[in-house]
């Protein structure tokens, strides 16, 4: 049975679009439930403080209050925020849904109120009185864990969360051999994750029927229903999780919070629907954070930039408590931090701290962005220190394409790669070149171009079972309703990433129709087969196989049921056009219709075939993927104002076979801009008193069009073997390969100022104080004009 | 938040001092001030009602002299919370005479936490500064009258 | 996000405008295009009692010439100011600071007045009005009174507007020949207003002696500021780079506060008010002579 391509590799179109430009899709804050009640939270000023006293007496009797209640009212009601992460001796620090005692950083809920309409639930909200002994913040991670620090967690001894390390190689004899020995520190600094829509739910309890109905932005519907069951203490069989329409998550919403599980409570509690909806200021203190990691790194090389030994220390802020996945963020970074290169010889020491903050989590990349910006800005340093092209030296330093599956130190299997053949397209695309030679041409007028570099791999398709910490695996169900249309009912749980439209491409090859009689259902548990959801770049690699193994398994029943019609072998049927026909003999068919029909009326099937058409899945990978890439930035620094202008943008990314081109472009290019954001923009700021400054978008400044310039995408193509579609994924790429990129051209635009290292966001003040206060040794470089003030207007056209 | 600065008042040091010891003089001085009750010794419990143009809050909270040298310095500390989030402050106040006047010197830290902290970034010092000003201003004016 | 419970009025008239905002005195805030107030009010910073939106006032939306000047409606809109026609022609530094404004949407609801009324230290406005000379008109029950730029920001987030007044009309000179204008900006990043906004209006006299010059200042300080030495170093004096990189140097007077925040320290601001001083200079020069800039 062959198969024909027609669908996959092509550029189609979301299916999903439509409906979503039109305003017909429905989020969670969409639904409306008769007599809906509304939850407002009482959050905490504080960073660090004792609750002494909370009167709830007059929100109580405030007009339209249902219910007010604080963590004492709760009782043993709700279980604890989970964390699925386990490591070696690691402390834990477990939330309560409520504070009660004390809290730990600013918008920990302490209580919460639930009345007729918003309004009614945030003026009530307003008389909860809470009075707070305020206690020393931790706030910044490298005091945290100085010797007499106040500790946050009084059962321990200190702040220290948990210890890890990693060394593969002869570490020591690396570095005793090295002729050069680069270092740096670094601050990968903390991020928010900022999705569209912010986090909302909504609980419906039916006591007649018993069933429990959640609406939650989530990107784990499944993972959630067993949590919220745990934390209830009901049956799992009660509780019915439904994720609608998810307006982006990057991770964010790849975890349990305190909110679902205390709506869902609520719901049962008060026998009333009962809605709450994030407001973006809490979507900043009380969702998840990302990166902030501080890492020390130690590269041992040879004069002639041959990498030997690599040694880092990460300082990881996790933040006051665990989320689902907080402690194992950083070990990822420790898995990956050798990036594309061969080094014999690794030491990763790892140290989680506790501090008062939001929890950092999984964040778009999650710990690999981190790897790769921390080697990709070694390696800089390494090309600089040894006056080399940091192209060649990467060239040097890469596994040969034959050397794969290569091993890593890092006890990793890369599956499979031509890394020299990315990067020299890469080169050839942004004519690098040219390039540096229009950068020393510009540098003698007084012009500061730079150009950065960055070769990456990172690890997805999440992941081996062995490998993760609840299940790597994930579900698909193919059935084929007897009118010949497809559901795909999938365990992924896509919110953006398109795969209503490439999982129909697959199941329209595979069984010859169109992409429009394929429905892709996914995001409810009461449809869907228990899944594992949508995160680290698994839907396609994970998920997408999973469905095209159900895909084969049905297609072969067809294919049985069609042969026995035709009297023809089923070895021999190509399905096509709506048909299934003898490939020697295409006259020779029966219509995909007539063939669906056969299994349900079930009146001639073959001997001892069962009618109906479903197949189900589960598929369990043999090991990750390891998507890989070039990317090219060319920035101009405007040395008057310190200002970065980013020109070009070329990205060679290589993410194994492609299902859909448009969708693998629209990843890359929105992980190129949140890259960006990351370089040259975002911050999370926490002042000393714990207070997140930075807590509104007024202050938070994300990526906007006119930051970005037309992004010059290209692609090589190394199917992975770990899958039989030969994807490795795409969903986080352009994050972990574009932040190094970014910030080492800046980097070297200031190059001719002494700048050796620039830590993010490369902010305008900063860079404008580096080239002040630069002393040359010889002549001072020239400084030009070459802004007119138009900044990041300057491009645009009206 | 670092907060210091100098005033100079139209009134010997002796009466500037009466003036800060006095707690209905002082309210009157407070801005946004509504309501100071005397709780203890140099302990007051205020209402307060702060801001700049739209933006003002309802802040209850306590005012403390928490050391002091008459005439010549003392410590004040002052806490209010609200809606809006909780205003924190303490500084040291010495009075140094010039002839008829007084030169206020004034240093000391203030801390704002919940929503003016993580909003408020780009107008929190000059608010504070503002209010300050007043702060000194109504007590010249006590002074002349 | 959700504002306290207020008493809302959508006069359809200045004068029931007026009426209203005698009545209800302080209580009352104006809402116009909402880009300020309604931010605030959201999350309770501002909890005013009564809200009088005068966004339905037709009568106050409209550019025209009058009596050798532009009069333009407070309820003007940022894109309504930035596409006229007439202002294009012959006061183009509105239009020119309107396209620095947010973006399409705030361009789309934003008011010329309002913006101006709330008297934000980092709007792009209030420089311009400045370097116009421009004339502000309030109303009240009581009458009209006219302000002149230079008179009407009197501190962060304070206008000198009257309590009963309401803002009516902005008036701005029809520019002579050889004139040149120009706005640069340093934005925010974030919020994309001005952490330094500087406008030049710039006229040439004969010989390229700069005849007659004004730049307006906003971000820098707690108020946006005319810069009067920088003026006062360039009239009378043949216009040149050297002259307007010098002239620049005096951008943020002593007597102004630069402001420092997480996005810029005072030390950073200063220095910037002088590059996008003499940027902006250098801009209307070029325009002055007929340059294309």
């Amino acid at each position: 049975m062959a198969t024909a391509t027609r669908y996959m590799g092509r550029p189609l179109k979301r299916k999903e679009d439509p409906r979503l430009i039109q305003g017909l899709s429905h989020y969670v804050d969409d639904l409306r439930l008769p007599d809906m009640h509304y939850v407002v939270f009482v959050r905490s000023p504080h960073a660090h403080a004792r609750i002494r006293s909370m009167d709830t007496s007059r929100a109580q009797t405030a007009p339209g209050v249902l219910a007010v209640l604080t963590g004492q009212d709760l009782g043993n009601a709700v279980g604890v925020i989970p964390c699925a992460a386990q490591l070696p001796e690691m402390k834990l620090a477990l939330r309560p849904p409520l504070a009660t005692e004390r809290v730990l950083f600013v918008g920990e809920p302490v209580a919460l109120v639930v009345a007729v309409d918003r309004y009614a639930a945030r003026d009530a909200a307003e008389l909860v009185e809470v009075e707070y002994e305020p206690l020393t913040p931790i706030v910044d991670p490298e005091k945290a864990l100085a010797r007499g620090a106040p500790v946050l967690h009084p059962q321990y001894s200190d702040n220290v969360a948990y210890r890890w390390e990693l060394e593969g190689g002869d570490v020591g004899a690396a570095f005793q051999k090295a002729d050069k020995v680069v270092r740096q520190k670094m601050v990968n600094q903390r991020l928010i994750p900022v999705a569209l829509e912010p986090r909302a739910v909504v609980a419906n309890y039916k006591p007649g029927e018993n069933k429990l109905t959640v609406w939650s932005t989530t990107q784990i519907p499944h993972l959630l229903r067993t949590q919220i069951a745990a934390a209830l203490g009901v049956p799992e069989y009660i509780v019915h999780v439904i994720a609608p329409e998810v307006g982006g998550g990057f991770g964010s919403k790849l975890n349990v919070y305190a909110e679902e599980v205390l709506v869902a409570h609520l719901a049962m509690r008060l026998g009333k629907p009962v809605k709450w909806t994030e407001s973006r200021r809490e979507n900043f203190q009380a969702t998840i954070h990302g990166r902030d990691q501080i890492a020390t790194m130690e590269l041992a090389v040879k004069r002639d930039g041959t990498l030997l030994g690599l040694r880092c220390h990460i300082l990881a802020d996790l933040g006051a408590y665990y989320q689902l996945l907080t402690p194992l963020i950083p070990t990822l970074t420790g898995l990956m931090i050798c990036g594309c290169y061969k080094i014999p010889a690794v030491r990763v020491e790892i140290t989680g701290a506790f501090t008062n903050k939001m929890a950092t989590d999984a964040y778009r990349g999650a710990g690999r962005p981190e790897a790769t910006y921390f080697i990709e800005r070694a390696i800089d340093m390494v090309a600089a220190e040894l006056k080399k092209d940091p192209a060649e030296i990467r060239r040097k330093n890469f596994p040969k394409p034959k050397e794969f599956p290569y091993a890593t130190p890092t006890g990793l299997i890369y599956d499979s790669a031509n890394y020299p053949k990315s990067l020299d397209m890469a080169l050839k695309k942004s004519g690098y070149r040219r390039l540096r030679a229009q950068q020393a041409k510009l540098r003698r007028q007084g012009r500061y171009l730079g150009i950065g570099l960055s070769t990456y791999v990172e690890i997805c398709a999440m992941g081996p079972s062995s490998a993760m910490p609840a299940g790597g695996w994930e579900s698909a169900t193919v059935r084929i309703e007897p009118t010949g249309k497809v559901n795909i009912l999938t365990g992924a749980s896509p919110h953006g990433q398109g795969q209503e439209t490439s999982f129909a491409q697959i199941a329209a090859d595979l069984l010859g129709l169109e992409p429009d009689d394929i429905h892709v259902v996914h995001g409810d548990t009461a449809i869907v087969p228990y899944g594992i959801g949508t995160f680290g770049s698994r839907a396609t690699a994970v998920g997408g196989t999973a469905v095209y193994t159900a895909l084969v398994k049905i297609r072969d029943k067809l294919a049985t049921i069609a042969g026995h019609i035709l009297q023809e072998d089923p070895q021999r049927l190509v399905f096509r056009d709506k048909k299934i026909f003898l490939k020697s003999n295409p006259a020779k068919s029966v219509a995909f219709a007539e063939a669906v029909g056969a299994a349900y009326i079930a009146k001639a099937l073959p001997a001892g075939m069962e009618p109906g058409l479903e197949a189900t899945h589960f598929f369990e990978p043999s090991n990750f993927t390891f998507p890989f890439g070039a990317h090219v930035a060319v920035v101009e620094v405007d040395p008057e104002t310190g200002e970065v202008h980013l020109q070009r943008y070329v990205a060679v990314d290589d993410c194994g076979n492609v299902i859909n081109p448009l969708l693998v472009d629209g990843q890359v290019h929105g992980g190129i801009v949140q890259a960006l954001g990351q370089a040259f923009l975002e911050e999370a700021v926490y002042d000393e008193n714990g207070q997140l400054i930075t807590g509104e978008l007024t202050d938070y400044a994300i990526p906007r069009a006119w930051d970005v310039p037309r992004l010059e995408t290209a692609r090589t193509v190394t199917p992975s073997p770990v899958n039989p579609l030969g994807v490795k994924g795409v969903g986080e790429a352009g994050t972990i390969g574009a932040t190094p990129a970014l910030v080492n051209a800046v980097v070297d635009a200031l190059a001719p100022f002494g700048v050796r290292h620039l830590d993010m966001p490369t902010k305008r003040e900063r860079i404008w104080q580096l080239i002040r206060k630069f002393k040359p040794t010889g002549s001072r470089p020239a400084t030009k004009r070459v802004g007119d003030g138009r900044g990041r207007r300057g491009r645009r056209k009206r | 938040m670092k907060l210091q600065g100098s005033y100079t008042l139209p009134a010997k040091r002796e009466a500037v001092w009466q003036l800060l010891n006095d707690p209905q003089r002082l309210a009157e001085c407070l801005p946004g001030c509504e309501q100071l009750e005397v709780v203890g010794v140099d302990h007051y419990r205020v209402r307060l009602k702060l801001g700049m143009a739209a933006i003002s809050g309802n802040y209850t909270g306590s005012v403390k002299l928490t050391e002091k040298k008459p005439p010549a310095w003392c410590r004040m500390s002052v806490e209010g919370q609200g809606a809006a989030g909780f205003v924190q402050g303490e500084a040291k106040i010495e009075l140094a005479g010039e002839g008829n006047q007084t030169v206020v010197r004034y240093a000391g830290e203030a801390s704002v936490g919940g929503l003016i902290a993580s909003v408020g970034n780009r107008m929190m010092e000059l608010a504070a500064r503002r209010i300050l000003e007043q702060f000194f201003a109504n007590l010249a004016s006590q002074l002349r009258t | 996000m959700i504002p306290a419970a207020f008493e809302y009025h959508a006069p359809k008239s200045l004068e029931e405008a007026l009426r209203l905002l005698s009545r209800h005195g302080n209580e009352a805030k104006i809402l116009a295009g909402g880009h300020s107030l309604l931010p605030l009010m959201k999350l309770r910073l501002a909890a005013p009692r009564c809200v009088i939106d005068i966004g339905r006032i037709q009568a106050l939306r409209y550019i025209r010439e009058e009596n050798g000047r532009i009069a333009i409606g407070a309820l003007t809109t940022h894109t309504e100011v930035l596409e006229s026609p007439l202002l294009r022609a012959k006061c183009p530094l509105l239009p020119q600071t309107a396209w620095e404004i947010g973006d399409v949407q705030v361009r789309n609801r934003g008011t010329v007045g309002w913006s101006l009324a709330h008297a934000d230290p980092a709007a792009d406005y209030p420089a311009a009005v400045l370097a116009l000379d421009a004339e502000l008109v309030a109303a009240s029950v009581h009458g009209t009174r006219t302000l002149r730029a230079m008179e009407f920001f009197v501190d962060m987030l304070t206008a000198a507007l009257l309590p009963g007044e309401i803002l009516t009309e902005v008036r701005v000179p029809i520019l002579p020949p050889r004139t040149g204008t120009a706005y640069r900006k340093l934005h925010q990043p974030a919020s994309g207003y001005a952490l330094v906004g500087a406008a030049a209006c710039l006229t040439l006299g004969p010989g390229g002696i700069v005849e007659r010059v004004a730049v307006g200042l906003t971000g820098v300080g707690p108020k946006a500021y005319r810069a009067v030495a920088v003026e006062k170093a360039l009239a009378g004096k043949k216009a040149s780079e050297k002259l307007l990189t010098g002239a620049a140097r005096h951008a943020v007077p002593e007597h102004v506060e630069p402001l420092s925040d997480l996005q810029a320290s005072a030390e950073y601001r200063t220095a910037m008010a002088v590059v996008f001083v003499r940027r902006a200079l250098e801009s209307a020069l070029a325009r002055a002579q007929g340059k294309p800039r």
